[in-house]
């Protein structure tokens, strides 16, 4: 049975886990509904008390939509930080907080960070599989958007091929990621520092042009410009990692004209030989680490508040599940009346639970239904806050997750909604008849 | 809208038959729940096709009498006997079976469902008969609409009905079953004048011309005067029966 089970591909595993759960509350429909056909005299009664069903529709989807958009919202926050780390196979610095060199490396947060020397860099760019190392330098800024330095084999690395335009040739052209707030044929001399704190003169004199944009990348290099580290050494009156008189852009650079790196973007030929570069790289002196793996240590670290958040979201489904419960049992008593009639006029017991049943489906049905749209555009709107404001793209829709959790929601209630149906059935119709 | 137009329609019953079952009421005591005797009567009967107008002041018993003769109520003690089934020794489902092949009821305020068009309200029954019945039942409520004056209205919900036209729904309602036994509580109490004459005139020919046997609790004269005989009720017991 495992067997058969894990040969099955993971969407229909989720799909029958949805129908697992969604059983127990379809069997009680169909037990309840076999034979008869409430649905007109449901239609009606829901219309009698539209007001009231819509608000009790909205307390479901509005619960339905926040459990399923914290669930959506981590999952496409989790994957969005993945995403826009994939392209950072390796990372070399000196020695230090991994989780700091990260977040400047990759997400590009302005930090101290000790550097890497000349010859450090060197023996890294020289190393046997090494397909290429890109140093980065920092410290620039245009329009807050960060200026970095880096080589043109980097640039090509994590975007592909450029959007527009071309790489950049010389110390004064630029590459615009894709969002950037230049774009190909700008020119613009950088501030030095970032945010409020750039110093938007220190510079003066010193422009560039950009010759290229991006494809975007999911990442927050779309809204940096990418220039050649040599011009950022140069411009901030360092050597520009060639000898004098050498005015190439990019590796190799002279250990003895190179003024160290904050970090170093390592890609091996072969995937295999990260490892061996990481294994290599690890020392006093330098660490090593993929960006993935610490990556993954924080999402463990996130796992408990995500722990947290699902508790919360399920406890939210609980409270809202009782107080369904509660409010079907005061529906009931607004529409005592009319079942009241139904059964003096005779209508079998069965019948007169079947319409309560189903009218109390139609209300958790809509509003679960209301909730998945509700929470999945919840969502979103957090999602492209979260991307504008970390720029790191992070997209939210629905997943197996949700889809569990509203299958779930409305499995069980759909189960507790057969009291209130039993209630209805006890009481007096006499007394209802006279209200 | 035509009054007192109403006849039987196609599939119903056209003339009195053994059908209509025989009343008897017997030994027969509803006490409230503090003990209270609510309604007492030695012995009560009607024959088949028989129409009743039961009268009284309020609170004598009329319509606690109404609720024991459709089952609603069951009694402390006594018998109640339609064509030879005893309605107080069964069940509550075998009560609510009874109503709705046996008993058709007409309430004082109607009580129709608003969202409902006139014929899903007349047709009513056909949403708890079983799925073989549906469309005769359908059919038939239908055909008591037209003859009741309301049958190009039927797609119109009743909330845009007059009380006298919400009346008539409510009797299609009643006999789309056809049923053999009327019981009808204040059918004319809600209605003016007019509509109350012409809805109780529609009520005595359908009870006649059908054959059924009709039970009217009304405070209405013309209504009472309608029907062939009448039982006067005070203090939950009978004081007058004009077939005695």
């Amino acid at each position: 049975m495992r067997e058969i089970w894990a040969g099955l591909s993971p969407d229909l595993q989720d799909a029958l886990i949805a129908l697992a759960l969604l059983a127990p509350g379809l069997a009680a429909g169909a037990l309840v509904l076999r034979g008869l056909a409430p649905f007109g005299l449901v239609r009606a009664m829901l219309r009698r008390f539209a007001w009231v069903n819509l608000l009790f529709v909205l307390l479901i989807a509005v619960s339905v939509g926040l459990g399923v958009g914290l669930v959506a919202q981590e999952r496409g926050l989790r994957q969005g930080s993945a995403r826009a780390a994939e392209g950072f196979d390796l990372i070399v610095a000196a020695p230090g907080s991994e989780v700091t060199v990260m977040l400047a490396a990759v997400y590009l947060q302005p930090s101290d960070m000790a550097l890497l020397t000349g010859a450090q860099y060197d023996e890294i760019a020289t190393a046997e599989g090494v397909a290429f190392a890109a140093p980065i330098a920092f410290g620039d800024s245009v329009d807050g958007a960060p200026v970095v330095g880096t080589t043109p084999d980097f640039v090509t690395h994590l975007a592909g091929d450029l959007a527009e335009g071309s790489i950049f040739a010389t110390e004064a052209e630029a590459v615009a990621g894709a969002f950037a707030p230049v774009g190909p044929g700008d020119s613009f001399t950088p501030a030095h520092g970032h945010g409020a704190a750039a110093e938007g003169e220190a510079h003066a004199g010193f422009s560039y042009t950009v010759t290229g944009r991006m494809a975007p990348t999911g990442s927050p290099w779309d809204r940096a410009v990418l220039v050649p580290a040599e011009s950022v050494w140069s411009v901030h009156g360092l050597a520009n990692g060639h000898a004098p008189g050498d005015d190439r852009i990019g590796p190799p650079y002279d250990p003895v004209y190179m003024p160290g790196t904050p970090a170093v973007l390592v890609r091996a030929t072969e995937l295999w030989g990260n490892y061996a570069l990481k294994s290599r790289f690890t020392r006093s002196d330098m660490m090593a680490f993929f960006p993935g793996t610490v990556l993954a240590q924080l999402h463990g670290l996130m796992g408990e508040v995500r722990a947290a958040m699902s508790a919360l979201a399920t406890l939210t489904q609980v409270l809202v599940t009782l107080s369904v419960l509660i409010g079907l049992v005061i529906l009931v008593r607004l529409i005592a009346r009319s079942l009241a009639v139904l059964r003096a006029l005779g209508a079998p017991v069965r019948f007169v639970f079947a319409v309560v049943w189903s009218y109390s489906a139609a209300l958790i049905l809509t509003g679960a239904a209301a909730g998945l749209v509700l929470g999945l555009g919840a969502a979103r709107a957090l999602a492209a806050l979260i991307t504008v404001r970390t720029d790191v793209l992070v997209t939210a829709r629905l997943g197996w997750s949700e889809l569990h959790l509203v299958a779930g929601f409305v499995s069980l209630t759909l189960i507790l909604a057969l009291l209130p149906a039993w209630a209805a059935i006890r009481r007096p119709v006499l007394a209802d008849l006279r209200n | 809208m035509p009054p007192s137009a109403a006849s039987e329609p196609a599939g119903s019953r056209t003339a009195p038959g053994p059908a209509a079952p025989d009343l008897l009421v017997e030994a027969l005591q509803v006490r409230d729940g503090g003990g209270r005797v609510l309604l007492a009567i030695d012995r009560l009967t009607l024959r088949a096709g028989q129409s009743l107008a039961v009268q009284g002041p309020s609170g004598a018993g009329k319509s606690t009498l109404l609720h024991v003769l459709s089952g609603l109520i069951r009694p402390a003690t006594g018998r109640v006997v339609w064509g030879g089934t005893d309605i107080a020794a069964l069940s509550e489902p075998a009560r609510a079976a009874f109503r709705r092949n046996r008993l058709g009821l007409i309430f004082q305020d109607y009580n129709l469902f608003e969202e409902l068009p006139a014929l899903g309200n007349a047709a009513l029954a056909a949403a708890f008969a079983p799925a073989r019945d549906r469309a005769a039942l359908r059919d038939r409520a239908a055909g008591w609409l037209d003859r009741l004056g309301l049958g190009a209205a039927g797609g119109r919900t009743v909330a845009s009905f007059s009380g006298g036209e919400r009346q008539r729904i409510a009797v299609a309602r009643a006999l789309a079953a056809d049923p053999p036994v009327i019981l009808a509580d204040e059918p004319t109490a809600s209605l003016d004048r007019a509509a109350a004459d012409a809805l109780g005139a529609d009520l005595a020919r359908l009870a006649r011309d059908g054959g059924r046997t009709l039970v009217a609790v009304t405070h209405d004269p013309a209504l009472a005067g309608l029907l062939q005989r009448r039982l006067a009720i005070a203090d939950g017991r009978v004081v007058e029966d004009s077939d005695a």
